[in-house]
């Protein structure tokens, strides 16, 4: 965006409809893209003869899922408050951490390492003990969830964080701030770019986290479908699960690289 | 901080106005200038702003400064030139409150005797770079220092907005600073400094990013604010002719350890037009702080080992 003049404000208004425009015009090509695609495999698996237990049409995919609509809607639907409830409480967990680990270094050359370790234990031999303590809920789910999904958080934040120049930490304490302040108007903000990368990458994670969890036995959910699925050798019901799943992993990506591009409008200048 | 020490005499002789220059009205009953190597002040009634005896510090093995002693009178504009390297930006860290001098220093604030931690808050200090904040538009970064004084929003915007145009930012107040110029982006981080009214305002190189044109330009502005404010400014330059023609006073700095080597008042007329760079005064008064500074930069020139 250039600026000309006193009227740059209304210069930079038509630019930004127009950008507008071009994400509706690139969201438009992205669908156009998918339909063709399916239309290709749909054609491939009629021509080779590929057979279902392989590969099922898409057409037949799309099918099963509108003979049972109710099932794959409440699934979902489950599945997604796990893994939201998961995904929240590791963000803010992630930040918290960063932010009292880049306080207190005593703190982080203490936790930190444990925090690494933590993540070296496999969240299949975690979820069954989590199961236990939490009981067959959705709670168990979401800490599953959480569990996966707030370590990066916590090093991009840290990262972030020392990503700050520290003239503009010393501009802030000459005109008197204390430390909460430097932190609410320097370090968070200046770290968004940094802890978003995360935040992007813990959207997949957590959505692993709560459709693992639900394999330690659970009712509804889309790890529950896809288990069931897989014992009844029921291919289709598995591909209806996996494009699910799929469905709410670029629906909730999608949701957080939108909430970026408005938060961080600045971009990562400094 | 980078090298200048060769660029000194030929800095910015391209950023003349050459429209300006025949409105030699100051050439008229030349009023004698008076070069006084001797502090005449301090004797005088007034009591000094800020007061600095025997100030040093060290970093580790390396002696920044070493026993520097400088006044600065309330409403003055004292500037501060020397080779780089000679602990110019320790001495405004000092006065900013952010380090703290070695012991056995005196340091008065209005008379009383501080350590530099007090100074924290009651400075506005403006660094070499702008230091603006992206997330912010300029109204709300030059506001920054009101909001943590603890001023409410509404009240901080609207005193910034009665002062964009003197700033020449009328109309930009919600622009962000990518969207602006070098010079913009300086003079939004002036505002902020401006607006922190403190009794102190230290400016370090604020200039030294821009282009010569700019720079002049900024200069005159400068001194528009300044006659109007009349706040005290301790402005720190490598830049000889910017020193004389900001300053009630030069201070000269020595090469590590830096010391004042030279207390020059300029007794210029103010305002003080573009044009005042050619007057023979102008001239007299360059060839004593160059002369000065040239037998330091060579100093710091031969122990540095460039």
């Amino acid at each position: 965006m250039s600026v000309s003049g006193p009227s740059g404000a209304i210069v930079a208004s038509p630019s930004l409809s127009a950008a507008k425009a071009g994400r509706f015009v690139s969201l438009l090509k992205s669908l156009i893209w998918i339909a063709a695609f399916l239309a290709v495999v749909e054609l491939l698996v009629l021509v080779l003869g590929i057979r279902p237990y392989y590969l099922p049409r898409p057409s037949a995919i799309a099918a099963a899922f509108w003979a049972t609509p109710q099932a794959y809607l409440l699934s979902m639907w489950r599945t997604l408050l796990e893994t939201v409830i998961g995904f929240v409480a590791g963000s803010l967990f992630g930040v918290a951490t960063g932010v009292l680990f880049h306080r207190w270094t005593m703190l982080r050359e203490l936790f930190f390492p444990l925090f690494v370790v933590s993540q070296t234990i496999p969240v299949i031999a975690f979820g069954a003990v989590v199961v236990l303590w939490f009981g067959n809920t959705l709670l168990a789910k979401a800490v599953i969830s959480f569990y996966i999904s707030f370590l990066p958080v916590t090093v991009n934040a840290l990262l972030g964080f020392a990503a700050v120049d520290p003239r503009q930490v010393a501009l802030m304490r000459s005109f008197g701030a204390k430390e909460g302040q430097i932190l609410r108007r320097l370090y968070l903000p200046a770290a968004l770019p940094q802890i978003f990368v995360a935040l992007k990458l813990a959207s997949s994670l957590s959505l692993i986290g709560a459709i693992v969890g639900e394999w330690f036995g659970d009712t509804t959910g889309l790890g529950v479908l896809l288990l069931q699925a897989m014992y009844n050798e029921n291919v289709v019901g598995i591909w209806v699960t996996i494009v699910a799943s799929a469905c709410l992993g670029i629906g909730l990506y999608a949701v957080v690289s939108e909430a970026e591009r408005r938060i961080v409008f600045w971009g990562a200048e400094q | 901080m980078t090298d200048m020490s060769i660029a000194w005499s030929e800095d910015y002789a391209c950023g003349l106005n050459p429209g300006a220059r025949g409105l030699a009205g100051l050439l008229g009953p030349a009023k004698a200038v008076q070069i006084t190597s001797e502090p005449a002040w301090g004797s005088s009634g007034d009591n000094p702003l800020i007061e600095l005896r025997n100030v040093s510090k060290s970093f580790g093995p390396v002696v920044a400064l070493d026993s520097l002693e400088a006044t600065i009178h309330p409403g003055e504009l004292v500037t501060v030139v020397g080779p780089s390297g000679c602990g110019k930006s320790t001495l405004f860290n000092i006065l900013a409150g952010l380090e703290e001098p070695d012991p056995g220093n005196i340091l008065r604030f209005r008379g009383k005797s501080s350590a530099a931690s007090e100074l924290l808050g009651q400075v506005s200090f403006m660094p070499q770079r702008d230091l603006l904040l992206p997330w912010r538009n300029v109204i709300d970064n030059a506001i920054l220092a009101l909001e943590i004084e603890g001023m409410p929003r509404t009240q901080a915007r609207a005193e910034a907005l009665k002062m964009l145009p003197e700033f020449g930012l009328a109309g930009f107040e919600n622009q962000y600073p990518n969207q602006l110029s070098g010079g913009m982006r300086q003079r939004v981080a002036l505002m902020r400094t401006f607006l922190f009214r403190r009794d102190l305002m230290l400016l370090d190189e604020p200039f030294g990013a821009l282009d010569a044109l700019t720079r002049t330009m900024m200069q005159r502005w400068l001194l528009d604010v300044w006659q109007k404010h009349r706040r005290t400014v301790l402005f720190i330059t490598h830049d000889v002719d910017e020193a004389i023609f900001l300053g009630d006073r030069v201070l000269v700095m020595t090469a590590r350890p830096g010391k004042v080597k030279l207390e020059q008042k300029i007794d210029l007329p103010r305002p003080r037009k573009a044009d005042i760079v050619t007057s023979p005064e102008f001239i007299t008064l360059k060839k004593t702080l160059l002369d000065a500074i040239e037998e330091e930069s060579m100093k710091s020139f031969m122990t540095s080992g460039h």
